[in-house]
């Protein structure tokens, strides 16, 4: 029941991908052709620099013939479709061309070297950043629940309005200002210190690096995943079942956290993880902010030095990792409720 | 839904909204953005603050990344204040054909802190040549500026002191402390002039306090050659009700002036977007079948889509004003309520007064316009406030990044400044807090109302 | 003591925010070793509330202000809720609630809900358990691998018997049954009546059956006591209410008369006129005059004390008097 349920999904998500490859190839094809071509002439500058034997005319000639030969290696003389569909190909199978600056730190400037070495510190921060986040906010949640309209939860449902429209990445230039420059407790951003530590320092090391940035997201997070844990609990709260359950004689104690969190979960779970995904735009000004070396802050440096292969693959990539993230949701929702895990009426 | 009925509704969910604290709190806090937005004119001290804001001339007389001026509440030394100086003892003598005019200003120098710059201001005819001097009330005159000085009779003729005067600064410094070797880039000729005559002018000044006396001396050679609306401005070393950034602008006219657009970009996005939304859901929910199942898949293709990525990259490579951004996170956005709107709508679409409607021979537009739409107002009027806060934060976002439209004045376009001009780094807080408080304050406001109407609309939420 | 359950005087009051509702104002009855006390009455005359008050726990904003509750010898109205949860809930009294389609958290199985019931009371290695649980799963007509289903994989009349299974296997004294066949289509209602005869009969079981189907009650109790505003207005055997001379108050009358039977022939469905009081402010003496055709002036100032017309038989009604 349950596996063909997350099959399904699987490939809907996969079909969802290639579509949305396509448009994107399809929308950015101009711009990117304009970035191979350049690519193309310097790389012929290069070879003709090194051939200082042939005179003028013979340049040329070579000149002219490798153009072509490249042009049509790289499929720029078919028509505009197949272009674009060998593009979305090239995409799909993760061979994004090289960038035009932008260098990995061995060096290499194939598109996906350089992206796929921003991944982990992205999924590193942010994992921990929502850990954090949702273990805090289900507790007071669960809190504010308990003695729903009481000053506990009105207050901070105050708190929740107030960071509502606050830009993280705003706070985050506030904190680093305070605690950074001001009161200087934290660094100002980065992975590790220069040079990096041997061994368990480098672990501190880097729990220290970020401590400040996971600090922000969860001061600017929290309130909301309180706030949603609080509703989501008070609606189960009232239903007839856990009434059901304190008649039985069972304690408060399982009342609460067995049944009622266990049935909380699905939708927390996943709209907790939505939010989390809904901030993958934010996250591109608030890597750049903290200079923290991910897949947001490539997409600042790739903006401000114009390098569009960098910025295509990214963009590419980041695409796939939302729709990733979107089908795990549902791959866990239905793990978490019954009522899809095992399917309807017998 | 008749008019009368939505009359009585309104009426009801208002008596209902009034009830609720927050929401009133958030409603007022409106009043005074939309109060804010009318009286713009009248409150902002550079009116033309929209659209001078990239032209340096209109903010040359300000200091530069100036602190506000109520700062000097909270410390002892005192810095300061922007001030102009129109009162002059003026005399003229003969010499031949040359008229040399003398004018002394007056300045009252009373802080801690010296001004950033000292402006003479003069318009007229002619290229007189004109002498600057000051006269220090410990006695010591400094020599300024001697040159010819181009002027025109419709703009200001300038002299920076600071600027013009850094080697005479310097000179007259080293004179009285000969052992403090500074570099000249590094002087600030203000800090200079105003100060104590001593060891340590350079590095440790202490201030001179006292009536310091300017002598601008004119000589016009050519008999048409005019000089009137003489003034000397003194930028202070603070400014202003929010101070200022290091262009010279003054951050308070810019804070306000971009009220009007995080409204604007917030409330059309919203509007244009829930619109978009709750009619695509309800039609959605309204056909049914086959037509559902498409409306669906490609509903799906939007949300499959990280919004702000792709906007990023659109932005770049399009370069996009204000309008097109605003029309792009509507293509964005409409997909929030698509849900919530459709399992409504087939709710609401079992109801027997629809089949009823139907069976009467009312048109499918009719019925989804005049009976499915109107009882999706109140939730889409609390969509729409909740949906605000992003919109003007996605801009806030993309101007950041310097994508965003540099033609107007955003809280986002100010916090770009900021982040370029290393705010952070120099502790210019007066910079990059007020705007993005702004932000937060503005979202905070509409989170306000739109949770208080979500609480009243949402039974399930109510407590006791 | 016959009497397995002993209600005194029971006041059970709401505290919401327009003010005090009167629920359960003052009703005294009492429930015999094996017998099916029926508690019948129109929607929102407090049956639901006192079934609740029995086991203790009012729906808030609700409060029990006063009364005396006696169960299987034992009095529970001085019990602090720790006691009421280990001791006496589903031990010595248990109920079947309205609605039981709800009453199953939706995440866990049905074996660990029942497990779950059994361990929190009982000290039994898992293998007694399972064995008690399949041995109640039977007796309401259900195979033993229902266990390892989810609710929502069953049918509203499964779910019934498992809630019934649920509240008897603790084996407690008195059962009470809210309203279990409503929202049943009527086959599956049969079957369940059925078997709550069945099971009354086997296990020796006292039960309090709460409806306002009186067709249902009819056949399944043998003492009824009819409600009205929170008030208790007539007690009587099954024969006494539903027999011959049938019942005495004007509202049983009614409302039995509102009841049309399959055997004889209507001309006009008979209805009772008004509508059921506002607890926030009944009125005045007997709280049905205003509804009542044999209403005096006297009924309009004293409320009518509960006063016994024969042997068994209690009315609460100026106008009756002893048989």
């Amino acid at each position: 029941m349950y596996w063909k349920y997350a099959i399904k999904r699987v490939l809907y998500g996969i079909l969802m991908y290639a579509i949305l490859v396509f448009i994107f190839s399809a929308l950015f094809n101009t711009v990117m052709e304009q970035t191979l071509r350049a690519q193309i002439e310097e790389q012929i500058r290069g070879e003709t620099m090194r051939m200082t034997s042939l005179n003028e005319s013979q340049l040329e000639d070579y000149v002219i013939n490798r153009r072509n030969d490249l042009y049509s290696l790289y499929r720029l003389t078919r028509p505009v479709a197949e272009r674009i569909l060998w593009r979305t190909w090239d995409t799909l199978t993760l061979n994004l061309g090289n960038s035009t600056i932008i260098r990995s730190s061995n060096g290499s400037r194939n598109v996906w070297d350089v992206v796929s070495e921003a991944i982990p510190k992205t999924i590193l921060l942010f994992s921990v950043a929502m850990l954090v986040d949702i273990v805090l906010g289900l507790l007071l949640g669960l809190k504010k629940a308990q003695k729903a309209g009481g000053l506990l939860d009105k207050s901070t449902s105050v708190g929740t309005m107030v960071v509502f429209g606050m830009p993280s990445w705003w706070l985050g230039m506030i904190m680093i200002m305070f605690f950074a420059y001001g009161v200087k407790i934290f660094p100002s951003g980065g992975l590790h210190s220069t040079p990096p530590p041997e061994g368990i320092s480098y672990f501190f090391d880097l729990l220290y690096h970020l401590a400040l940035p996971v600090l922000t997201l969860v001061v600017i997070g929290f309130w909301g995943r309180a706030f949603l844990t609080r509703n989501i609990v008070l609606g189960v709260l009232q239903e007839d079942y856990i009434m059901a359950a304190r008649a039985r004689g069972i304690p408060e104690r399982k009342v609460l956290y067995g049944h009622t969190m266990r049935t909380s979960a699905p939708p927390i779970v996943t709209m907790s993880l939505l939010a989390l995904l809904a901030s993958v735009g934010g996250n591109i000004v608030y890597e750049g902010i903290f200079s923290w070396p991910g897949m947001g802050n490539l997409y600042w440096i790739a903006l401000q030095q114009n390098d569009v292969p960098v910025l295509m693959g990214n963009l590419a990539i980041t695409t796939g990792l939302y729709i990733c993230g979107l089908v795990l949701l549902d791959l866990i929702y239905g793990l978490l409720d019954p009522r899809i895990k095992v399917g309807g009426k017998q | 839904m008749t008019m009368s009925d939505l009359r009585r509704s309104a009426s009801d969910f208002w008596k209902e909204f009034r009830k609720v604290r927050s929401g009133m709190i958030g409603l007022i806090f409106l009043v005074v953005f939309i109060c804010i937005l009318i009286f713009e004119p009248i409150i902002v001290p550079y009116p033309e603050v929209n659209e001078k804001w990239r032209d340096i001339t209109y903010w040359q007389d300000l200091p530069s990344s100036a602190p506000p001026s109520w700062i000097n509440l909270f410390t002892s030394k005192k810095r300061a204040v922007s001030e102009t100086i129109e009162k002059y003892t003026f005399s003229e003598t003969l010499a031949g054909a040359m008229r040399i005019q003398e004018y002394v200003f007056e300045y009252d120098y009373s802080a801690s802190v010296a001004p950033s710059d000292v402006v003479f201001h003069a318009s007229g005819v002619g290229k007189p040549t004109v002498v600057i001097s000051i006269e220090r009330p410990d006695g010591l005159s400094v020599d300024l500026y001697r040159k010819q000085l181009e002027t025109s009779p419709s703009q200001d003729a300038r002299v920076s002191i600071d600027r013009s005067a850094q080697t005479s600064a310097m000179n007259f410094g080293k004179k009285y402390s000969p052992s403090e070797g500074v570099p000249l880039q590094t002087i600030k000729t203000t800090d200079v002039l105003f100060s104590k005559a001593q060891e340590g002018i350079f590095r440790n000044p202490e201030p001179l306090v006292g009536t310091y006396r300017l002598k601008v001396t004119l000589l016009l050679q050519k008999p048409d050659e005019r000089i009137d609306n003489v003034f000397i401005s003194i930028a202070g070393r603070v400014h202003g009700i929010l101070g200022t950034d290091n262009s010279k602008r003054d951050i308070w006219s810019g804070v306000i002036a971009g009220v009007k657009w995080a409204m604007l970009i917030g409330l059309l996005t919203a509007l244009v977007s829930v619109s978009i939304g709750v009619v695509y859901g309800v039609i959605s929910a309204y056909v049914g079948g086959w037509k559902d199942s498409l409306m669906q898949r490609i509903f799906e293709i939007f949300i499959s889509v990280p919004m702000l990525p792709v906007l990023i990259v659109m932005s770049a490579v399009f370069k996009p004003n204000i309008w097109m951004i605003i029309a792009i996170m509507c293509i964005f956005y409409w997909v929030g309520p698509v849900k919530t709107v459709r399992s409504m709508g087939l709710q609401i679409k079992e109801e027997t007064y629809i089949e009823a409607s139907r069976a009467l021979g009312a048109s499918n537009t009719r019925i989804i316009f005049k009976h499915m739409v109107p009882l999706l107002i109140p939730y889409a009027f609390a969509s729409m406030a909740l949906n605000v806060p992003g919109a003007i934060v996605v801009e806030a976002t993309i101007s950041l990044l310097g994508l965003g439209d540099a033609t107007i004045v955003t809280w986002g376009q100010i916090l770009q400044a900021a982040n370029s001009g290393g705010a952070m780094l120099s502790g210019m807080w007066w910079w990059v807090v007020p705007p993005g408080m702004a932000i937060a304050f503005m979202g905070m406001t509409f989170a306000f109302v739109g949770f208080a109407m979500d609480k009243i609309l949402n039974p399930k939420l109510k407590t006791r | 003591m016959d009497n397995i359950l002993t209600v005194e005087n029971l006041k059970l009051y709401y505290y919401t925010s327009k003010g005090v509702v009167k629920a359960v104002d003052d009703i005294s009855f009492t429930l015999k070793k094996g017998e099916t006390l029926g508690l019948v009455g129109e929607s929102g005359c407090g049956k639901t509330t006192t079934g609740f008050a029995l086991l203790k726990m009012p729906t808030p904003p609700g409060k029990i202000v006063g009364g005396r509750i006696e169960v299987d010898g034992i009095d529970i109205t001085p019990l602090r809720e720790n006691e009421m949860r280990r001791n006496i809930r589903w031990e010595k009294i248990s109920m079947v609630f309205q609605g039981a389609m709800n009453t199953l958290t939706p995440v866990y199985t049905i074996g660990k809900q029942m497990m779950e019931t059994l361990q929190e009371h009982r000290e039994m290695e898992r293998d007694e358990a399972r064995k008690r649980i399949e041995k109640y799963l039977n007796l309401v007509g259900l195979s033993s691998d229902i266990v390892k289903r989810y609710p929502h994989e069953l049918s509203g009349g499964m779910k019934q018997r498992i809630a019934i299974a649920t509240a008897l296997f603790l084996e407690p004294k008195v059962i009470i049954c809210d309203e279990p066949t409503t929202a049943l289509d009527v086959i599956v209602q049969a079957q369940i009546i059925n078997l709550l005869k069945d099971l009354k009969e086997k296990l020796d079981l006292s039960f309090i059956f709460i409806t306002h189907d009186l067709a249902t009650e009819a056949e399944v109790s043998d003492r009824i006591a009819v409600m009205y505003a929170g008030k208790i207005v007539e007690i009587g055997t099954n024969q006494q209410i539903y027999g011959e001379q049938g019942p005495c108050h004007p509202y049983t009358k009614n409302l039995l008369a509102a009841t049309p039977r399959l055997h004889e022939r209507v001309s006009e469905l008979s209805f009772i006129p008004g509508a059921p009081p506002d607890l926030l402010e009944p009125p005045s003496g007997c709280r049905f005059h205003p509804r009542c055709s044999l209403a005096m002036d006297k009924c309009k100032e004293e409320e009518p004390p509960l006063i016994e017309i024969e042997d068994e038989h209690m009315v609460a009604c100026w106008r009756c008097e002893k048989r």
